[in-house]
C-alpha cells in the first residue's frame, strides 16, 4: 500500500539536463529520469522532473520520504557575476587583500589571461580601525562607531549583503562578533557573513575570499531555496529538500541558506560520493572516478573507500576553501572540437561546441568535427540514433566533416583520422588521471577505473590502458550517477578551528577543548537537521606539520580519546606515506582541528537485475565497429543493458547500450555483470602488457 | 594495414602518435614536479614552488619540462650542457647523478639554484637525462639568503659547486651532501631538499623507461624528433607571419645595482628574417659592479620566455623552440658578464631585458598583443633574525618577492599587483607571516595613482609595510624602478616609481637606499616598500568616462591626478554621469 512505501529521490541539476534517480527503500528498485534544465529558475525543472519520475515509478508525492538535490545555482551566479551587491568590512590596511590575491598571473606565458576582478569592488571594501595579533592579543580596539558609519555608507551604496573579514579572526573572533552586532543594529535583516563563521582558518586571502563569496551568493540563493521549497510543497511532497555540499554531504535548506558557499560544485561531489559507495559494494575500495560529459572530464581519487579531499578549490578564479572533494576537471568531452594547429598537430579541445550547435552528427548546424563525431564514424556510438532512438544521427555528415577537416589535410584515411581524434582525447584524459593520482602520492596502476557520465564508459577501456589500470567498472545508468550519488550521501557538516602551537600535552589538552566545543556545535546542528540520536556520528582529524613547514598533513583520529603519542605516530606514518620521509625528533605543530558531524542516512540495498536469464536475449543487433589499427573493423554484437541478467559473462568485442550511455568492450576483453548489475571490464592481453611493465618498474 | 605507416624514420611526422607521446611525456615531468614539491621540505620549494623539472635526450636537448619559473629553463639547460662537457656519456654509469650550481663552472643562473642531472640508461647507453633545479633559500655567503644586490663578485654569493657526482652507481655521497648542507644557514632544509631532488630524478628515469618498454626505444626517439620538429615548425609559422626587418627596443634600469650609479640601458634588437629571429643585445650596458649580471643561460631563458609569450603562449616548451631563435650579447656586458661577476639578483635584469624585447617586438606583433611597459622588477623583502618560538633555536630567513603593476594592453587596463615575465611566485599570507616571525604587517595595499594614465590605465603597484616586534631584526630590500618608470604605449603615461621608506608616517620617516642590505631594526621600527606601477596605453583623452569615474570612486586614482591626466571637465562629467553597474 502507498502508506507503506518510502521513496527516496535524488536530483542533479546540470547545465543542460536535470537528472533524477528514485529508489524504493524497501525493494531497492531504482528508477531514472531526465528532463531539460531551466536555467532561469532551476526549481521549475526539478518540479517537472519529480512529477515525471513519480509517474514513471508509479509512486505518489506523499510517499516521498527523502528529497536531495545537487545544484549549480551558487556556482553559476559567480561565473556569470549575477550575485548580490556586496560590501566588505575589513581591518585597516587590508582592504586590497581580495584584489591582490596571491599576486600571481594565472597563465605563465599568456598575459592576456588575468585574474578575475574581485566580487566586491574597491569602493565597497571599507576599512575600520581594529587589530588583533597572531596570538590573539588586541593591539588596537575595534572602533564600533567606524563600523556603524561604514555600514551606513554601504547601505547608501545599495548593498544587499555585507561580509566581515578581520585579520586573525580565526584566532580571536571577538572583534568580528562585535562588528556583527553593530551591523545587525544599523542594517537589520541584511544578509551578513563573518569570516570566523564561514571559515575559521588562518590565511586571510582564502578566508576573506570564501566569506565574500558566501555573502555574494547568499541573498539570491535564499530566494532560490524559497522557490524550491514552495514548488516541492506544491507538488505534495512533505519531506524537506536537502542540498549536497562540496564535500559530498547533505544540508538542510536552513544550513544551505546560511552557508551557500558550501554548495559550490555540489553535483560532481555527489557523483564521487555515489561512486565510492557503489564501487565499494562491488569490491573496489580504490578507484579513480572518470566522469565524461559533453564539455569536460572530471576525475577524482577514492582510496580505501573514501573520496580524497582538497583544500585548494576555486570557483571562476575565486578561492573557496570550504572542505571539498578533490575533483580535477579538464576540457575534454563529447563536444570537444578536433582541429589542426599551426604546427600541423592534431588537437582535441578544450574548446567545445556545447549543446548548441553540438556535434556535426546531431544536425543542429555544427560544422566542426568533435569527439562524438569520431565515435559515430567508427560505429562505437550508434550511427543511426542515440538516446534509445529519441535522437536521430546524421553519420554521413560526421564522416564528411572528419574527412574534410582532419583526414584530408593530414593525409590520413577516414578511420585513421577518427581514431586519431579518440587517441588524442584519451591521451589528454589519461594525463589528467595520472595527475590526480600521482599528485596525491598514489600510483594509478593500483586502482580500478570507475567510469560514468554520458561518455565515460565509451572511452574507459582505452583510458585505462593508457594509464596501466587493469579493471574498469561501469555502474548502471552511468549518465545519472550524480543523481544516484545523492541517494547514497549522509547528512554532514564540517567544523574547523585553527589552533597553531607546538604539539605537546598542553596543546593536546587544549585541542580536546576545541573538539568538545565543535562536538557541542555538531550536536546542536544535527538536532536542528532532525537527525535521530542513533544515527549521529562524527569524524575527527587534525592538520599537523613539522615546525618550519608551511603546509599541513591531515591525520584522522580514531575517536575522541586518541592519545598524543598515537597522534604523533600517525602523523609520522602519514607524512612518510605522502612525502616519502619522516623526521624523527623534530617538533610537530598543531594547525587545525576538524570535526565532521554526520547523520547516517538509510540507503537500502539496490535491487539487483534479474539473474539467470540468457545473455543472447539481451542482444539487440550487430554493427560494424572500428577498434584500432591492428583489429580494424569488426562486426560487433550490441546488447541492451537493461536486459542483461546479473552475473552475465560475455567476451568482447561488444557494445552495451542503455538510456544514458554506451559501453565499448574491446576484442579480448572479458565483460562481467556483478550481482548489482555493475559492468566489470578486464583488459585484454595486449594492454595488460603495459600494465605488467609498469608493475615491475 | 598498420595504423599510420611511415615509409622510413625520416618520413612525415605522425601527428597522432606525437600528440599521444607529448601527453605521456608531460605526465612524466608533471609527476616529477609533484614529487619534488611533495618531498621537499623548505617553504621556498614546497609552498612557493620555486623549482622546475625537465627531461632531456642523450644529445642534451630539452624534450619536456614542468616549469614553475620560466627562468629555471636556463638552469636546466646550462647544467645538462655542463655535465656533458664534464663527463662524456660513455663514462657515466647507471645510478650516477651530478650536482652543480655555479654560474661560471656549470652555467647556472645564480648560486641558490642547485641542479641535479641524472643520466637514464636504456639498452646499455645513456638515452635521457632527468633534471631538476630548486631555489635553496640559503647557500652561505656573508648575508642570509645569499642574494645581496651589492655583492661585488661571485665569491660573495655563497658556495660554488662545479659539476660533481653526488651519486656513484646508486650510492649517495653523504660526505659531499653534508659539506653542501653545512655551508648553508639551514643545513636540515638543504639536506632534505637535496635528497628529494635526487629521488625525483630516479623516479623520472623509471617513468621514461616504462614509456620505452611499452613503445620501444626507436618509436620513442622518433616521437621526440617529431615533437621537436613540430615545435620548431609551429614557431616558424608564427615568425614567418611577421614582416622582415630589424626592430630596436630598450629598457632602462636605475643603476648597475650599487649605490650612486647612473641609469643604464638594455638594448634589444630583434632581427627578423624569413622564419628566424635573432635577438641582439648589442649596445646594452657594461658588466655591472653589483649582482645584477645575467649569465648566458639566464638570458636564453629570458628570450625563450619572451618569444613564447609574444608569439605563441601555448607552444610546447622544448628545444624545438630554440631552433628558430638565435641570441647574441656582447661579452663583458651586463647580459654576458665575465668571471667573476656577481649574479644573485639577475632576475631583475632578466625582467628588464624581457621588457626591452617586448618593446622591440611591439612594432611587429599583432595589435592585440601590444602592451605598455610593466614593472619589470623583482622587488624583494628579506628579514632575518632569531626564531622566537618556544623551544626553537637558530635564525630564520623570511624571503618574499613582491608584485607590481602590469602594463595596459590594447583593450584592457593593466593587471594590478601581479608578478611579471620570468617570475611568478606567490606571496606569503600576512597571517602566516605573523604566526611564524616576530613581525607585524601594517599595510598591504594597492598604491593609488601608480598606474600610468591612458585610454587603458596601467596596473597599480603594491605597498607592503612591515614592522619588527623585537629588537635586532635585519631587513634587506631591493628592486628596480626607483628612478626609471615603466614606459607607456601610444601616448599612455609612464607607471609610478618605486619607493622605500623607513618609519613612514612618523617624525622619523626617511628614505632608504634602494639596495638596503641587513639594516638592523629596533622593536616598532617599520619599513615600507612600494613597487613600480605599469604603463598606460593610448591617449588618456580617449579613456571611457565610466572607467575614469570608477577609478576615482575606487580610490585607484585620486581626484587630483585624474584632473591632471584626464582633464578637469572630463572628470567632472564622468562623475556626474556615472552609474554603478553592479
Amino acid at each position: 500500500m502507498g502508506a507503506a512505501r518510502r521513496l527516496r529521490i535524488g536530483v542533479d541539476v546540470g547545465g543542460t539536463f536535470t537528472d533524477l534517480a528514485l529508489v524504493d527503500e524497501a525493494t531497492g528498485r531504482i528508477v531514472f529520469h531526465k528532463v531539460p534544465s531551466t536555467p532561469a529558475d532551476p526549481s521549475q525543472a526539478i518540479e517537472t522532473g519529480i512529477l515525471g519520475l513519480l509517474q514513471r515509478a508509479g509512486g505518489a508525492a506523499a510517499e516521498v520520504a527523502f528529497l536531495g538535490h545537487g545544484t549549480t545555482v551558487a556556482t553559476n551566479m559567480v561565473i556569470e557575476r549575477r550575485g548580490a551587491r556586496t560590501g566588505l568590512l575589513t581591518t585597516q590596511g587590508f582592504r586590497d587583500v581580495l584584489e591582490i590575491g596571491r599576486q600571481t598571473r594565472p597563465h605563465l606565458y599568456d598575459y592576456a589571461v588575468t585574474r578575475p576582478a574581485p566580487l566586491v569592488p574597491r569602493r565597497r571594501r571599507l576599512e575600520v580601525a581594529e587589530r588583533v595579533t597572531a596570538d590573539g592579543a588586541v593591539l588596537r580596539p575595534l572602533d564600533e562607531a567606524a563600523v556603524a558609519a561604514a555600514t551606513e555608507a554601504l547601505l547608501a551604496e545599495g548593498v544587499e549583503s555585507i561580509a566581515i573579514g578581520f585579520l586573525h579572526a580565526w584566532r580571536d573572533r571577538r572583534h568580528e562578533a562585535a562588528a556583527r552586532r553593530v551591523v545587525e543594529r544599523v542594517a537589520p535583516g541584511l544578509y551578513l557573513s563573518c569570516s570566523h563563521e564561514v571559515l575559521p582558518e588562518f590565511r586571510e586571502f582564502d578566508r576573506f575570499s570564501t566569506t565574500v563569496l558566501n555573502a555574494y551568493v547568499g541573498p539570491r540563493m535564499a530566494r532560490y531555496l524559497d522557490r524550491l521549497q514552495g514548488r516541492v510543497r506544491g507538488a505534495g511532497i512533505t519531506a524537506p529538500p536537502y542540498t549536497v555540499h562540496s564535500n559530498g554531504g547533505l544540508m538542510s535548506v536552513a544550513t544551505a541558506g546560511a552557508a551557500p558557499v558550501r554548495t559550490c560544485l555540489s553535483g560532481p561531489a555527489a557523483g564521487v560520493i555515489g561512486a565510492a559507495v557503489v564501487a565499494g559494494q562491488a569490491g573496489f575500495p580504490d578507484v579513480v572516478t572518470f566522469d565524461v560529459g559533453g564539455t569536460s572530464t572530471d576525475v577524482a581519487v577514492i582510496a580505501g573507500g573514501a573520496a580524497t579531499s582538497t583544500s585548494a578549490r576555486d570557483v571562476a578564479g575565486h578561492p573557496v576553501k570550504v572542505p571539498a572533494i578533490g575533483i580535477d576537471v579538464i576540457g575534454a568531452g563529447g563536444g570537444s572540437v578536433a582541429f589542426i594547429d599551426a604546427g600541423g598537430g592534431l588537437k582535441v579541445g578544450p574548446r567545445s561546441v556545447g549543446a548548441e550547435p553540438g556535434p556535426v552528427a546531431y544536425g543542429r548546424g555544427g560544422t566542426e568535427p568533435t569527439l562524438t563525431d569520431a565515435n559515430i564514424v567508427l560505429g562505437r556510438l550508434d550511427p543511426v540514433a542515440l538516446l534509445r532512438g529519441a535522437m536521430p544521427v546524421d553519420a554521413a555528415a560526421a564522416r564528411a566533416a572528419v574527412q574534410a577537416r582532419i583526414a584530408t589535410p593530414l593525409g590520413l584515411s577516414l578511420e585513421q583520422a577518427a581514431l586519431g581524434i579518440i587517441r588524442v582525447a584519451v591521451a589528454n584524459m589519461g594525463r589528467a588521471i595520472r595527475g590526480v593520482t600521482t599528485e596525491r602520492g598514489y600510483a594509478p596502476e593500483a586502482f580500478a577505473l570507475f567510469a560514468y557520465g554520458g561518455a565515460g564508459p565509451l572511452h574507459a577501456t582505452e583510458v585505462a590502458a593508457e594509464c596501466g589500470i587493469p579493471v574498469v567498472v561501469v555502474p548502471r545508468e552511468p549518465g545519472t550517477m550524480c543523481a544516484r550519488g545523492i541517494l547514497l550521501a549522509d547528512v554532514a557538516l564540517d567544523f574547523v578551528r585553527s589552533e597553531i602551537a607546538p604539539l605537546d600535552e598542553a596543546a593536546w589538552a587544549h585541542a580536546a577543548t576545541r573538539f568538545a566545543e565543535m562536538q557541542a556545535e555538531a550536536e546542536a546542528w544535527l538536532e536542528s537537521e532532525a537527525v535521530p540520536p542513533d544515527r549521529r556520528d562524527a569524524d575527527r582529524a587534525v592538520d599537523l606539520r613539522y615546525q618550519g613547514q608551511n603546509f599541513e598533513v591531515r591525520v584522522k583520529l580514531p575517536d575522541a580519546a586518541a592519545t598524543l603519542d598515537a597522534v604523533l605516530d600517525s602523523f609520522a606514518q602519514e607524512h612518510a606515506r605522502t612525502y616519502g620521509y619522516a623526521i624523527p625528533g623534530r617538533t610537530v605543530e598543531l594547525v587545525n582541528c576538524r570535526l565532521t558531524a554526520l547523520g547516517r542516512m538509510p540507503r537500502g540495498a539496490p535491487e539487483p537485475p534479474p539473474a539467470g536469464g540468457a545473455v543472447e536475449a539481451a542482444r539487440i543487433g550487430l554493427r560494424d565497429c572500428y577498434f584500432d589499427a591492428e583489429i580494424g573493423w569488426r562486426s560487433t554484437p550490441v546488447y541492451d543493458r537493461d536486459l542483461l541478467p546479473a552475473c552475465a559473462r560475455l567476451a568482447g568485442p561488444a557494445i552495451i547500450e542503455e538510456m544514458s550511455a554506451t559501453t565499448v568492450a574491446f576484442p579480448g576483453q572479458t565483460v562481467e555483470l556483478d550481482d548489482d548489475g555493475n559492468i566489470v571490464l578486464r583488459q585484454p592481453a595486449r594492454t595488460a602488457r603495459r600494465q605488467e611493465l609498469t608493475a615491475h618498474a | 594495414m598498420p595504423d599510420i605507416a611511415p615509409a622510413s624514420p625520416a618520413a612525415a611526422a605522425d601527428p597522432v602518435a606525437m600528440e599521444v607521446f607529448a601527453n605521456r611525456l608531460l605526465s612524466i615531468t608533471e609527476e616529477m614536479g609533484h614529487i619534488l614539491i611533495r618531498a621537499s621540505f623548505s617553504t621556498n620549494i614546497k609552498e612557493r614552488k620555486d623549482c622546475s623539472v625537465g627531461m632531456f635526450d642523450a644529445g642534451g636537448r630539452c624534450i619536456a619540462q614542468a616549469a614553475h619559473m620560466p627562468l629555471h629553463l636556463g638552469s636546466l639547460l646550462g647544467a645538462v650542457r655542463s655535465v656533458l662537457e664534464h663527463t662524456p656519456a660513455s663514462a657515466m654509469r647507471p645510478g650516477d647523478a651530478f650536482i652543480c650550481n655555479d654560474v661560471f663552472l656549470a652555467r647556472g643562473t645564480h648560486q641558490p639554484d642547485i641542479t641535479i642531472v641524472t643520466p637514464v640508461f636504456c639498452d646499455g647507453r645513456v638515452a635521457f637525462f632527468a633534471v631538476n633545479t630548486g631555489h635553496h633559500s640559503d647557500v652561505g655567503g656573508p648575508y642570509p639568503g645569499s642574494m645581496s644586490q651589492t655583492a661585488r663578485s661571485i665569491f660573495e654569493e655563497g658556495l660554488r659547486i662545479p659539476v660533481m657526482r653526488i651519486c656513484r652507481e646508486g650510492v649517495l655521497d653523504e660526505d659531499l651532501l653534508a659539506m653542501i648542507a653545512h655551508n648553508s644557514r639551514e643545513p636540515v632544509e638543504r639536506t632534505l631538499d637535496l635528497r628529494a631532488q635526487v629521488a625525483v630524478n630516479i623516479r623520472g628515469g623509471e617513468l621514461m623507461l616504462r614509456l620505452v618498454a611499452a613503445d620501444g626505444l626507436a618509436p620513442v626517439e622518433r616521437a621526440i624528433a617529431d615533437l621537436l620538429a613540430y615545435t620548431t615548425r609551429r614557431l616558424r609559422a608564427r615568425i614567418a607571419a611577421l614582416p622582415d626587418g630589424d626592430y630596436a627596443g630598450e629598457r632602462w634600469m636605475d643603476s648597475d645595482g650599487l649605490p650612486g650609479g647612473d641609469p643604464i640601458r638594455l638594448c634589444a634588437t630583434v632581427r627578423k628574417r624569413g622564419e628566424d629571429l635573432l635577438l641582439d643585445f648589442a649596445g646594452s650596458a657594461p658588466q655591472a659592479r653589483g649582482a645584477m649580471n645575467v649569465a648566458g643561460v639566464a638570458l636564453e631563458a629570458t628570450c625563450y620566455y619572451a618569444v613564447k609569450a609574444l608569439l605563441d603562449p601555448d607552444l610546447p616548451a622544448n628545444s624545438g623552440l630554440f631552433e628558430a631563435v638565435r641570441i647574441s650579447a656582447p661579452e663583458g656586458s651586463i647580459l654576458n658578464p665575465r668571471f667573476p661577476a656577481a649574479t644573485a639578483v639577475r632576475a631583475i635584469t632578466c625582467n628588464r631585458a624581457a621588457g626591452a624585447i617586448f618593446d622591440a617586438m611591439s612594432q611587429v606583433v599583432t595589435p592585440e598583443r601590444n602592451m605598455a611597459g610593466s614593472h619589470d622588477s623583482v622587488p624583494l623583502l628579506l628579514v632575518s633574525g632569531q626564531r622566537r618560538a618556544a623551544g626553537s633555536t637558530g635564525t630564520y630567513v623570511y624571503l618574499e618577492t613582491l608584485a607590481g603593476g602590469i602594463g595596459a594592453r590594447r583593450g584592457a587596463d593593466g593587471a594590478d599587483a601581479t608578478q611579471v615575465h620570468t617570475v611568478n611566485s606567490s606571496n606569503l599570507p600576512a597571517e602566516a607571516l605573523e604566526i611564524e616571525y616576530p613581525l607585524l604587517v601594517e599595510d598591504y595595499a594597492l598604491v593609488p595613482d601608480s598606474g600610468g594614465a591612458g585610454r587603458w590605465r596601467g596596473g597599480l603597484s603594491l605597498a607592503r609595510q612591515i614592522s619588527s616586534r623585537v629588537d635586532g631584526s635585519l631587513i634587506t630590500a631591493r628592486g628596480e624602478g626607483y628612478v626609471t618608470a615603466a614606459p607607456g604605449f601610444e601616448g599612455g603615461h609612464a607607471g609610478g616609481l618605486a619607493r622605500l621608506r623607513h618609519n613612514p608616517g612618523t617624525p622619523a620617516e626617511k628614505p632608504l637606499p634602494t639596495a638596503t642590505t641587513a639594516l638592523p631594526m629596533a622593536a616598532g621600527d617599520a619599513v615600507r616598500i612600494e613597487t613600480p606601477g605599469g604603463g598606460g596605453f593610448g591617449d588618456p583623452a580617449l579613456r571611457a568616462p565610466e572607467a575614469i569615474a570608477a577609478d576615482i570612486l575606487d580610490g585607484k586614482v585620486t581626484r587630483g591626478a585624474a584632473d591632471r591626466d584626464y582633464g578637469i571637465s572630463a572628470v567632472a562629467a564622468a562623475l556626474a554621469n556615472w552609474k554603478d553597474p553592479a
